[in-house]
């Protein structure tokens, strides 16, 4: 293997000329070993809590992959699978599931792979990050219980004056708390990383994307323990009802910032999945963090997003919230949709792909499911996610956009189009290198990304456009049946219904592969270990 | 590369294609951040959020009494009214209705009170594709001209418990 | 399986090309950010034009 990186050293860095020592990284005895593959140095303890969360992430990915294939099928008024209250139960548990659960899980994942095998250190607190992993587990495990006992059926926002069992707001907050504290190790080792002197100089970009999405998640959690403290306490009868429009205020500072957590993960991803892919290297580093900046500084008040057209707060605060706030993280976002693909656009030109505009982009590696997944994500984010975002957002165009299928079309394309696809191409990363198995079926595992992008996409586009015709998100039954006065919608919502329930199957299949490919390959995969993963 | 520690001299200003797009992008924001406040003073369509607290019982003396001066019929138990044009309206939401049927004239305004008496309803006119929030202890102010004439449907688009989907409503407007 | 035509990680990982700042011109990426623009404008104003449609209200 052509592999000339020793034990602990430091991942190179670049460009820089050889210095005579390098740092030398702060593992404890028997807690190291060198990737096979890359001789990056890897923490032991670090790499058995990421194969933890990263498990436990694809069970709950599981769940809410179910929940999901059962709402498409109910939604598509041909279908109508589901009975009302189990539309709602399981609409409950699909939004924690796939939005908390899943996404929670694969971060702190990558919180602990970008604070150790980047800056060649050991994770901090090994005690602390068994009870982050336990309070995390127990929380939605108890989520899942009282959501699917009927105790909860309150949807995942649980608006205030609704109200569900007290064990689903405690299942809540364990796993918030649990998070802050996988969050609190993360920082922890930040710093034992440079108070031991583990690396020379700034930490590398991948790691300073992971730190922006470690900032905003402890602002983001706050806001979680703000309102769902409160509510707990009023669900066990000891205090007032919370106010509906205060509730709603705090409860998007998490609902919302935590998609802001979600993002610049998902940008780290990108920027990962690049460099492994394609050796991509950004143009400009001092771009790149600017832009993560601009996320930490200008998201806050993204939960004005949910309020356009509530009462409780005037046109001012709304109008303010929205453009202040959120077009500097806007421009954030444009930044990273330029310097993402440009650093790929450049490594695929010194490879000699220099023909023409787009030769780069032809010549890319689409067999190799890790770009694949990365590329959609970032286009189907841009394109799909953050253009529909930032309209639907603007404060009067919500007036024909509130409530509707408009908006989880929209986010369906930047969460799961985004961010879940991108992890998906991590994992085609994370089990060779991390769980040193190989995938089987590895034409399957290439196509996989294709199937689900195709998928999520003719899902939300069918949203998007049933939304336009009025048709409400969370909503049982397009026909009224039952209802005091008839109302219905044109018949051409239906058709982009029954387009959404034909996508969503689709995003099933695709799901259900990476989740068989990646169980497979993680518990039965052929071992890599003492050698290089097999390319894709 | 981005998960190495970048090279000394990393902290630069950016330059070419990419400070273009950067100049680029930034000025799209300065449209979109004009674009609000442009509509807000010309625009016909505005979500003010003019609110007042209110009591569930003392909204609901409000809707009774509006019902009784205004009332000129009922439909399927629910009272028909015809608010006064460029008077106040009031919609009442609950588990798993609206009421009353309103009556408006196309081309008039009516100040339309929305809240609710238990849980956070949506009020959504279709086909019109209109919504607003409506929760409970707010008295929702929305300052309403319909520019077309016909039967429509008000809909509940936020979710109300186990009867949701058949919370619904209407709208009357003639010319 | 034709891996001799694949890339390893390793290869790429520590493939450090010497950095030449006339590499860095991105002239495809620039077009695609370019129609990204213009998709975003004409969705954005389509909104606008959707929005005046609806009754007046404030």
């Amino acid at each position: 293997m052509a592999n000339t990186a020793t034990l602990g050293a430091a991942p190179e860095a670049e460009d820089s000329p050889a210095t005579p020592e390098k740092p030398k990284g702060n593992h404890r005895a028997g807690e190291l070993r060198s990737c096979d593959t890359t001789g990056l140095p890897i923490c032991l303890v670090a790499q058995q809590f990421i194969r933890l969360n990263a498990v436990m992430a694809v069970v709950f990915l599981l769940v809410g992959g179910i929940s999901a294939l059962l709402l498409a099928l109910t939604r598509w008024p041909a279908v109508h699978l589901l009975s009302a209250a189990w539309y709602y139960r399981i609409l409950t548990l699909h939004g924690l599931n796939m939005l908390i659960f899943w996404i929670l899980f694969m971060e702190v994942a990558i919180l602990y792979f970008a604070s150790t095998t980047l800056l060649n250190s050991r994770l901090a607190w090994k005690s602390m990050a068994y009870v982050s992993f336990g309070m995390m587990l127990v929380g939605a495990v108890m989520v899942d219980y009282f959501v699917l006992a009927g105790k909860a059926d309150v949807l995942m926002t649980s608006y205030a004056p609704m109200q569900g069992h007290p064990g689903f707001y405690l299942g809540i907050i364990l796993v918030a708390v649990g998070t802050l504290i996988a969050v609190g190790n993360f920082f922890a080792t930040l710093y034992i990383a440079k108070r031991d002197k583990t690396y020379v100089g700034s930490m590398p970009l991948v790691t300073f994307g992971a730190l922006a999405a470690a900032i905003i998640a402890v602002v983001t959690l706050a806001h979680g323990a703000a309102v769902m403290i409160p509510t707990f306490l009023w669900s066990l009868g000891l205090v007032g009802a919370p106010d509906p429009a205060w509730y709603r205020l705090i409860w998007w500072g998490l609902g919302h910032m935590s998609q802001q957590v979600n993002v610049c993960a998902m940008v780290s991803v990108w920027y990962f999945l690049a460099t492994l892919t394609v050796g991509a290297k950004p143009i400009n580093q001092a771009v790149c963090r600017g832009a993560f900046i601009l996320y930490i500084l200008f998201i806050n008040l993204a939960s004005a997003h949910h309020l356009l057209v509530d009462p409780g707060v005037g046109a001012g605060w709304k109008i303010w919230n929205t453009s202040y706030a959120m077009y500097l993280a806007v421009l954030a976002s444009m930044i990273h949709g330029f310097t993402v693909p440009a650093s790929v656009e450049v490594a695929m030109r010194k490879k000699g792909h220099n023909s023409g505009l787009f030769s780069w982009l032809a010549a890319a590696p689409w067999k190799n499911p890790g770009f694949s997944a990365f590329f959609l994500s970032l286009v189907i984010f841009g394109f799909g996610g953050g253009i529909t975002g930032v309209t639907l957002g603007t404060e009067q165009i919500n007036i024909i956009a509130h409530n509707t299928l408009r908006i989880p079309g929209h986010f369906h394309m930047t969460v799961v189009g985004g961010t879940s696809l991108a992890f998906m191409g991590l994992a085609y990363y994370v089990v060779p290198l991390l769980f040193q198995r190989e995938y089987y079926a590895r034409g399957l595992v290439r196509a996989q990304p294709y199937v689900f992008a195709a998928g999520i996409s003719i899902m939300a586009i069918g949203m998007s456009l049933a939304g336009s015709y009025g048709v409400p998100r969370r909503h049982w039954d397009v026909e009224f049946a039952g209802a005091q006065f008839s109302a219905g919608f044109d018949p051409s919502a239906h058709v982009m219904l029954g387009i959404m329930g034909i996508g969503g199957t689709i995003a099933f299949v695709g799901l259900l592969m990476f989740i068989l490919l990646t169980v497979a390959a993680v518990f039965f995969g052929k071992s890599n270990a003492g050698k290089a993963m097999t390319a894709w | 590369m981005s998960i190495s520690t970048p090279a000394e001299g990393w902290f630069k200003a950016p330059s070419g294609g990419e400070r273009a797009w950067i100049g680029l992008a930034l000025l799209w924001c300065v449209v979109l951040t004009l674009a609000m406040p442009y509509w807000h003073y010309k625009g016909k369509q505005n979500s003010t959020g003019e609110s007042y607290r209110v009591e569930p019982a003392a909204f609901q003396a409000r809707v009774d009494r509006f019902v009784k001066t205004n009332g000129v019929g009922e439909e399927k138990g629910v009272a028909i009214v015809e608010p006064s044009p460029g008077g106040d309206a009031y919609l009442l939401a609950q588990m798993w209705r609206f009421s009353p049927i309103l009556k408006l004239r196309k081309g008039q305004s009516y100040r339309l009170h929305m809240s609710s008496l238990d849980l956070q309803h949506g009020f959504s006119v279709q086909p019109v594709n209109l919504n607003f929030q409506i929760l409970p202890g707010y008295d929702h102010v929305i300052t309403i001209t319909p520019t077309m004439s016909g039967v429509f449907n008000v809909i509940c688009n936020e979710f109300c418990g186990i009867g949701h989907h058949t919370m619904t409503g209407k709208i009357i407007v003639e010319d | 399986m034709t891996e001799s035509k694949e890339e390893k990680v390793v290869d790429i990982v520590h493939s450090e090309a010497v950095d030449d700042p006339a590499d860095h011109h991105a002239p495809g990426t620039f077009v695609l950010v370019l129609v990204l623009l213009g998709t975003f404008a004409v969705y954005y104003f389509a909104n606008w034009k959707a929005l005046a449609d609806v009754w007046h209200v404030r």
